[in-house]
């Protein structure tokens, strides 16, 4: 990781966008190196206790969210999720899928998405094949969901940092069916009432920004479908977007509103200032996603906790009552 | 400013030395996955090409001005995913557009009968004066064409559509088609009037603003 800073190719095989701010990165890298070797010797001594990660004590949620270490990471996700459980029971489930007879118009749908999924990554040239076989295992697995484009940069993501097909799948799985159901489904319906959940929070923790917003006129399908879809996969930087899987596999969907109320409160003053439509989708296309606070990711991590406040289960569940029964009529 | 009525409409150059108008229109690119529309949108607003653009999920907005003699046409551009289950968030899109380009692969034909289904969507759901391009996009592909030029051009003609045959990758007749557009739309006072909702709200935002950047 120690000489990242000087690649244009990040440690998980990114190529560096050309206009990436080397300054910005190197300041915080060099915080945050210290932060990583540090975690990894706490999670060592965690380890040598034979810690359970399967049972989410206290102590391994302040864990989680201070950041899994790379070489942990499969493992956690993996047993935190309750994704292992899930392939102890079913140990066939991958390989059996794999030998079944495909349908030719999912096959299509996910080669269209397979050139188009991380060109950019260097590594992932040789993954595509694996890619392949974890999409169509689990699109003839949920027929409901068959192939959703974004599952590809979700799976891509998995894949990375497991480097195998069946965690990937089975973390997957875990993803689509537990974490955010019936966000790939065909019809959409609970991405649909998130994004309308989402705009109410906005509404409540910050309604001068959400009056801009809708004056201008972008709406928060624009602002947020990809968001939650991808699960920041393919949106927020690398680093990023992994600590925040970290305390989703352990925490579940409530992390994902936490970062979009962070992202938006936290860039409050640029996104008042904007003056004009273009304007705010540029912010959100760049400043807000890839800027300097979205790049911080300890720091980030902090304030997801912090800049939303309270943010009651039961409450989200009242408002997620609310949201789909306006978005039903 | 004032003055000037709503919806697309113009308004004057600051110093009024001037008389270019500003008409915004806002426009909706639509039609099958991988065909090509946000490739489109990409080589008109920023003159680029990615071989792998990424698939689109949910949609983008960008915006492009073209000058047309002293009008400066803005285009607000809605830039929609093109799998099949994103479209139930279609509608919001084109409604109240003034223009759409309804992309094809001319290597593909489910992707011309997808256009086609879309245009009949528009001509029922859209705002009636909503002015519709079909775009067979991939035209430097021609040697594994499929959908026949004279083909596409006789269902235009019959649904009274603009076409052409457009190569984002070369940028054969991107800039054109946009330009064909722009001529078409009206842009007498209270033009760009026809949508409703969003697009007049965009406009008189617009107003509101004393844009000149265009005709550099």
């Amino acid at each position: 990781m120690a000489n990242s800073k000087f690649s244009d190719v990040d440690e998980y095989g990114f190529q560096r966008p050309e206009d990436f701010d080397y300054l910005v990165y190197e300041k915080f890298m060099s915080s945050y190196l210290k932060v990583l070797t540090e975690r990894q010797i706490r999670w060592e001594t965690l380890k040598r206790k034979n810690t359970d990660f399967s049972k989410l004590t206290r102590t391994l949620k302040r864990y989680i969210r201070k950041g899994i270490p790379t070489s942990y990471r499969t493992e956690v996700w993996m047993k935190v999720s309750g994704a292992y459980q899930n392939q102890q029971q079913s140990p066939d489930l991958y390989s059996n899928l794999l030998r079944a007879q495909f349908d030719r118009d999912t096959v299509e749908a996910i080669k269209i998405d397979l050139p188009r999924t991380f060109p950019d990554n260097i590594h992932f040239e040789t993954k595509k094949r694996q890619l392949f076989n974890v999409l169509i295992a689990y699109a003839h697995h949920n027929r409901d969901v068959g192939y959703c484009q974004g599952l590809n940069y979700i799976a891509g993501l998995l894949l990375i940092v497991t480097q195998k097909e069946e965690p990937t799948f089975w973390l997957l799985k875990m993803i689509v069916e537990k974490i955010v159901p019936s966000y790939h489904t065909k019809r959409m319906t609970n991405l649909i009432r998130d994004l309308a959940v989402l705009k109410e929070l906005i509404k409540l923790k910050v309604p001068e920004v959400n009056n801009h917003i809708e004056n201008l006129g972008l709406p928060y399908t624009v602002i947020a479908s990809k968001w939650f879809v991808c699960l920041f996969a393919e949106v927020l930087p690398t680093e990023t977007v992994l600590r925040i899987w970290d305390c989703v596999f352990a925490e579940g969907y409530k992390i994902l509103f936490r970062v979009g109320i962070t992202l938006i409160v936290a860039h409050r003053n640029v996104i008042l200032q904007a003056d004009d439509i273009s304007v705010l989708a540029e912010l959100f296309r760049n400043e807000i996603i890839k800027g300097e606070i979205a790049t911080d990711c300890h720091n980030f991590m902090k304030n997801i906790f912090k800049v939303p406040g309270n943010l009651k289960r039961r409450d989200l569940e009242r408002l997620r009552l609310i949201c789909i029964d306006r978005t039903n009529c | 400013m004032a003055t000037t009525p709503r919806g697309g409409g113009t308004a004057q150059r600051p110093n009024g030395a001037s008389q270019n108008k500003i008409c915004q229109f806002k426009l909706v690119l639509l039609g099958e996955s991988a065909v090509g529309k946000s490739s489109l949108v990409l080589r008109f607003v920023k003159g680029q090409f990615h071989e792998y653009q990424e698939s689109t999920i949910g949609a983008a907005f960008l915006t492009q001005t073209l000058c047309i003699d002293d009008t400066a046409v803005k285009f607000e551009i809605w830039d929609t995913a093109g799998q099949e289950r994103y479209h139930s968030l279609a509608p919001m899109y084109y409604r109240g557009a003034q223009a759409a380009i309804v992309v094809y692969d001319i290597q593909n034909q489910d992707s011309f009968q997808r256009a086609k289904t879309w245009v009949k969507e528009l001509q029922r759901q859209a705002s009636p004066n909503i002015v519709i391009a079909l775009a067979g996009n991939k035209a430097d592909l021609s040697n594994s064409r499929v959908v026949e030029y004279e083909e596409a051009k006789q269902y235009a003609e019959e649904n009274g559509l603009l076409f052409m045959e457009t190569s984002a990758k070369t940028a054969m007749n991107v800039n054109d088609i946009f330009l064909a557009i722009a001529k078409k739309l009206p842009k007498n006072d209270g033009a760009g009037n026809q949508g409703s909702g969003q697009g007049r709200r965009l406009a008189e935002v617009e107003q509101n603003r004393q844009t000149n950047n265009c005709c550099k």
